[in-house]
């Protein structure tokens, strides 16, 4: 029986090493609460989970070594393309970019009308065209949301 | 007695109850079955609309979401060859062939019996056990509370993934997160990086929101082109005689899911795998190999995910600690509506603990009804295209998350946590033992520290504590050998123990 190769993800390893730079930092804030290692105070838990995150992400790093690249990538480069066209497609760059602009525009417009606009914007781009139905399906969601919302939950919304 | 019955029976004789339990169940089948919905984002997104309500009214609503979620997710398995959720992750593996062969229905059908079945020894072993339970939990010291938790995280952190130390990880990560904030006892600021905003802590509301709605979104945006293959489904309700030679499979599994949902930390989906492991060795002679559509693999994991949820609130009731994602959520319900889970419940407020109870049965018996009706109209709304799924979840998060204090600053929070919890996602981390951290890292951090003062500070007194105490040493027994487990002894002790 074969044993089945276990292959690293384009960006995986920059990912870990920004992991263990995070856990360095963490454990920089934790230390700075007690300004030392006290065995039972504020600081003591996060200090120790600090440095469980620390040793895990080593051990993730180290973890490496028994995986192996996608044979199709030869350099780091290449890894860096295969990364961007997986993570970065056009879809999810358009949808990540209309989400936040959406925040930003629910403070100074109202949320009806930002979700209305955010909803129709995404509908018409994922279906292609569309328009009429989109508009359609995005009053009936912006409909259902406020007699949900506002008349039987009664929450407050931004 | 009889407060003990009319609790039991509550949300059986109020018809608003009895509504919220019905509607709960309808839309916790629909959620665990569209892919990309869960039933953890949906009762994380529902606290926040609830926390005004009558905590009957609102638990109703989330038991019914649970136990209609945990089953949800097996129709489209089956279906469409696309589990709903995680734990019908192994339903897929005989419920497709099933549907593929044209017994799509029987196996709807057999796999909504059997559910139910799972989901009342469930119940029944709650019933039975919790209260001996609670009563024992009274005499734990903290240092058992630290060892409990400590443990609920180690095995979700080795059971949860393929790699013990991204899970381990992912729990650390969860428990930093929760403990951020001014310290209850000395009032020090902890891990706020000088923000007076962080001094109130992260709501751990919002960090379930952004995991489990925005991260899932996101990474749904991956799979937008996939089209499932659609099945005809017609007769479901399965022959009797069908039900009954499965009955005996069904019976052990729910105890294997009972007890493994009882475990702080795991869940229906650990529960549906170590089932259907037990099924197949089990099962010498299946009529179709285990893989090509044998029913017996379908009852195993089926039964099991549904029994895990009985299990799952056992800890929760009793320790205050979550069985699985969804119960530590749940717990987070229990806080904001001012209640104690943990031993202090069934003193302070038993009647909650019967009302979970005699719901929950509810539930399962409306899980029947639904799961027998309605086919037709599910098989149209599950194909629900991804386009116009999205961008509701986002917007739904949104409201969600800014219900809750009515601040702008927690949406960002929650989109920021969505897009941490995206990239965790595509790299391997799993969700759940995120979320349990963040629940269990407080309650850690303060039965650490009790523990500690209870021996004057001294780190050998600590230590022996954990090894004089009788239910400390089972504990810290446990936590090693599940330390053990997972590192390269296991492998050299059973090769020794083959050829011996």
């Amino acid at each position: 029986m074969t044993k089945k190769i276990e292959r690293v993800r384009a960006g995986e390893k920059v990912f870990d090493w920004l992991l263990l730079l995070f856990s360095v930092g963490v454990l920089y804030e934790a230390y700075r609460i007690d300004n030392g290692v006290q065995l039972n105070s504020a600081g003591s838990f996060p200090v120790g989970l600090a440095l469980i995150m620390l040793a895990s992400s080593i051990a993730i790093i180290f973890s490496h070594r028994r995986k192996q690249r996608d044979p199709q990538i030869h350099s780091a480069s290449q890894e860096f393309k295969v990364f961007l066209h997986e993570h970065f497609k056009t879809h999810i760059v358009v949808f990540s970019i209309v989400s936040m602009l959406y925040l930003v525009a629910i403070v100074w417009t109202s949320f009806y009308v930002s979700t209305f606009i955010f909803l129709a914007a995404m509908f018409i781009y994922y279906r292609q065209g569309k328009i009429i139905s989109s508009l359609v399906i995005a009053s009936l969601a912006i409909a259902v949301i406020y007699v949900l919302f506002t008349i039987v939950f009664r929450v407050y919304l931004p | 007695m009889s407060d003990t019955f009319s609790y039991l029976l509550m949300a059986w004789l109020d018809p608003g109850l009895l509504g919220l339990t019905a509607l709960g169940v309808i839309a916790g089948i629909y959620i665990g079955a569209i892919p990309g919905l869960s039933v953890t984002m949906a009762v994380s997104i529902l606290i926040s609309f609830t926390f005004s309500w009558d905590i009957n009214n609102a638990l109703a609503l989330m038991v019914g979401i649970y136990v209609g979620g945990v089953y949800g997710g097996s129709r489209t398995a089956i279906l469409l060859n696309i589990p709903g959720a995680p734990s019908a992750v192994t339903t897929a593996f005989d419920g497709y062939p099933l549907a593929q062969k044209g017994e799509a229905g029987k196996a709807i059908g057999l796999s909504t019996v059997m559910s139910v079945i799972g989901g009342l020894i469930g119940v029944a072993v709650l019933a039975a056990t919790a209260p001996h339970l609670a009563d024992l939990a009274l005499k734990f010291a903290p240092r058992d509370y630290f060892l409990i938790a400590v443990m609920g995280l180690l095995l979700v952190s080795s059971l949860s993934g393929k790699s013990l130390a991204r899970g381990i990880f992912s729990v650390a990560l969860g428990a930093t997160i929760g403990l951020v904030g001014m310290d209850m006892v000395t009032a020090q600021p902890r891990l706020t990086m000088g923000s007076m905003e962080l001094l109130g802590g992260i709501h751990y509301v919002v960090v379930m929101i952004g995991l489990f709605g925005v991260a899932e979104a996101f990474y749904q945006l991956h799979n937008m082109a996939k089209v499932p293959v659609k099945q005809n489904v017609d007769k479901i309700v399965p022959p009797l005689n069908m039900v009954l030679k499965f009955l005996p499979l069904s019976l052990r599994t729910s105890i294997i899911g009972v007890v493994v949902g009882a475990l702080p930390g795991t869940g229906g989906d650990i529960a549906s795998l170590f089932a259907y492991d037990h099924a197949k060795r089990t099962v010498k002679n299946p009529e179709v190999p285990f893989g090509e559509g044998a029913y017996e693999g379908l009852v195993a994991p089926e039964t099991a995910n549904n029994a895990a949820v009985g299990g799952a609130y056992v800890p929760m009731l009793t320790l205050g600690m979550p069985g699985d994602a969804v119960t530590a959520v749940i717990i987070g319900a229990l806080v904001i509506h001012g209640l104690n889970p943990g031993p202090m419940l069934m003193i302070e407020t038993p009647y909650i603990f019967w009302f979970t109870v005699g719901n929950l049965a509810l539930a399962n018996i409306f899980l029947l009804i639904f799961g027998l009706t309605g086919i037709k109209l599910f098989s149209k709304i599950v194909e629900v295209p991804k386009a116009i799924m999205i961008p509701l979840i986002l917007v739904l998060c949104v409201v969600g998350t800014y219900s809750l204090n009515s601040s702008m600053t927690e949406v960002y929070w929650m989109l920021g946590f969505g897009i941490l919890g995206y990239w965790l996602k595509m790299f391997g981390f799993q969700m759940g033992p995120i979320i349990l951290g963040v629940i269990l890292g407080p309650l850690l951090d303060e039965s650490y520290r009790q523990a500690m003062s209870s021996v004057g500070d001294s780190s050998t007194d600590f230590l022996l504590a954990l090894v004089i105490n009788p239910l400390s040493l089972v504990l810290t027994s446990v936590i090693v050998l599940v330390l053990l487990g997972n590192t390269p002894l296991k492998s050299w002790l059973y090769s020794r123990f083959k050829r011996s």
